[in-house]
């Protein structure tokens, strides 16, 4: 995938280049008045709105003109536009460039708003089938990595047999995305429907499309009942959401205490640790405001062409 | 403390955590977490714990004199604590209880939350200022510290700070406090000696007559000088006539 060499418009941010081993707002420390923000908690502010999050607005009593604030709650739309935040592998010329060249196939093909849990159906192009077209129906159990690498893996039971593809979401050779199911599951990945009885995951090939066209994305709380072991993955390890507690019955006495010597309480109030694995909010403002009229653009292009 | 250069571990996780929502700190932080020395528990929760308690003195104290590195830890947690109060509040549980775990004194609470959170509400800057400070003040009575394995007295005072190896020191403090700053400020303070000294001066000079010819001239040049009274050049008589 080539980048669009000629589209680089020099609204770089060369500034950030230096930064790589080490986050930091050097033009937000000198110059306080063009950048700066500051919030105001809500006890000390009067007025002032909450969002659907029930958090409080930005207040920006720096800046005198009004900038439009991008709807925050979008990033869970477009998870892959946000790079991973382990800043010795930023890049923050190669993201810019990524972002153009997804935006640009954005323009080609609808990639529908879709969630982990949710089921799709992919049209793949394939010179071995006889209408050159293969399509396959499954579960997303789980999206991985940002930029043009993003990728979804999808999973189906076919004849008993558990069938999964791994499919990047930039990829040419996809066709067609289309949104059979449009839901949310507890888990950030459903990787353990792999050790789960197949109805879970079983799907026909023939599904028609069933969505409730809603302002929210219905959210599935579904309990998952593991098979007994072997198990591909711990799973008794880490605390899911969305995996039935009678796993308890599957798992050995010492593996239990072992389980609770894992657990890590410690671990949420570890501020830094956090704060190195989100992106700042300004930050996920930035590029929120830099792919919003295409994004909606494109949405506006493709209903059109589906209507 | 380990200085050796270190190593980057490819992270677990390959995508940003999009649920939670921080704001930008006004400090550099480094990617690589450094190692404490051990302290009563061992492993990451004995390394915040000992954080912990630098945290806490920081918010009591307002100025703490420790070792440089983990003081330039706990100045990223101090922020972060910071940060968070001030975007959301004490009526957000999840920072109230962070709070409650940080700092280990109920007082501080109520400290962070009615003092320090007025006091940076529009603060663009960082909230801490962090200095490397000397290791060894001779004016707390420092003496060079004699070598066991040199019993030699001789010997001993040709290498005096010979093993009294110091970790490097930092001074890590709350913006705002109210000690005396650690550098002079560079804004005129016009209650200083010198310029009460010379606004008096400039009142005298005011009220006395002709004085304010001079005084403007003075002005609009170099400042305020102390111009003795003086015969009127040929000029000025001239100038006068007209």
């Amino acid at each position: 995938m080539a980048f669009y060499v000629s589209r680089l418009s020099l609204g770089l941010e060369l500034r950030r280049l230096g930064c790589k081993t080490m986050r930091c707002s050097g033009v937000d420390c000198r110059s306080s008045s063009s950048t700066s923000t500051t919030l105001a908690p809500r006890s000390l502010a009067d007025d002032g709105k909450t969002d659907k999050l029930g958090r409080r607005e930005k207040k920006n009593l720096m800046m005198s003109e009004s900038v439009d604030k991008p709807d925050l709650n979008l990033r869970f739309k477009y998870p892959e536009m946000f790079p991973e935040p382990f800043m010795i592998w930023r890049n923050p010329v190669k993201e810019k460039l990524e972002r153009k060249d997804m935006l640009a196939r954005r323009n080609c093909i609808s990639i529908p708003e879709f969630y982990v849990g949710s089921v799709l159906r992919v049209n793949l192009s394939n010179i071995h089938q006889p209408d050159k077209v293969s399509s396959f129906v499954g579960i997303c159990i789980e999206r991985k990595e940002t930029g043009l690498r993003a990728s979804i893996t999808l999973r189906n039971v076919i004849d008993n047999l558990g069938v999964e593809i791994k499919l990047e979401l930039y990829d040419p050779r996809l066709l067609k995305i289309e949104v059979l199911r449009l839901e949310r599951r507890l888990d950030p990945h459903l990787r353990y429907l792999r050790d789960a009885p197949p109805e879970y995951s079983t799907f026909p090939l023939d599904m028609k499309p069933d969505i409730n066209r809603s302002d929210e994305v219905p959210l599935n709380r579904i309990k998952v009942k593991l098979n007994p072991r072997p198990w591909t993955e711990n799973w008794h390890k880490i605390e899911y959401k969305g995996i039935d507690e009678s796993i308890d019955d599957l798992i050995t006495n010492k593996w239990k205490a072992r389980r609770e010597l894992l657990r890590k309480p410690w671990e949420k109030y570890d501020l830094m640790k956090t704060y190195r694995a989100t992106l700042p909010e300004e930050e996920m403002e930035e590029i929120l405001t830099e792919i919003k009229d295409d994004v909606e653009e494109h949405d506006r292009k493709h209903s059109r062409r589906q209507s | 403390m380990r200085l050796n250069k270190p190593t980057p571990l490819r992270p677990l996780i390959h995508y940003a955590e999009l649920s939670k929502l921080v704001s930008r700190l006004k400090i550099p932080v480094h990617w690589h977490v450094k190692k404490l020395r051990r302290g009563d528990v061992p492993g990451p929760e004995g390394r915040l714990l000992k954080l912990r308690a630098s945290v806490t003195a920081l918010f009591k104290y307002e100025r703490i004199e420790m070792d440089y590195y983990p003081a330039d830890e706990a100045r990223g947690y101090a922020e972060r604590l910071i940060s968070e109060a001030v975007r959301n509040g004490p009526q957000c549980p999840e920072t109230m209880e962070m709070a409650d775990w940080w700092l280990e004194e109920k007082q501080l609470v109520h400290k962070l939350f009615k003092v320090l959170v007025p006091r940076y509400q529009n603060y663009p800057t960082s909230y801490t200022n962090f200095y490397r400070a000397p290791f060894w003040y001779f004016s707390d009575g420092f003496q060079p510290q004699l070598n066991e394995e040199y019993p030699d007295k001789e010997i001993n005072e040709t290498i005096p700070a010979f093993r009294t190896v110091s970790y490097p020191k930092g001074l890590l403090e709350l913006k705002g406090n109210p000690y005396p700053p650690i550098f002079p400020s560079k804004v005129t303070n016009p209650r200083s000696i010198q310029n009460v000294l010379l606004s008096s001066a400039k009142d005298f000079y005011k009220s006395k007559e002709g004085g304010s010819e001079r005084l403007s001239n003075a002005e609009s040049g170099r400042g305020i000088e102390f111009v003795p009274n003086e015969p009127k050049s040929d000029e000025n008589l001239i100038e006068s006539s007209k």
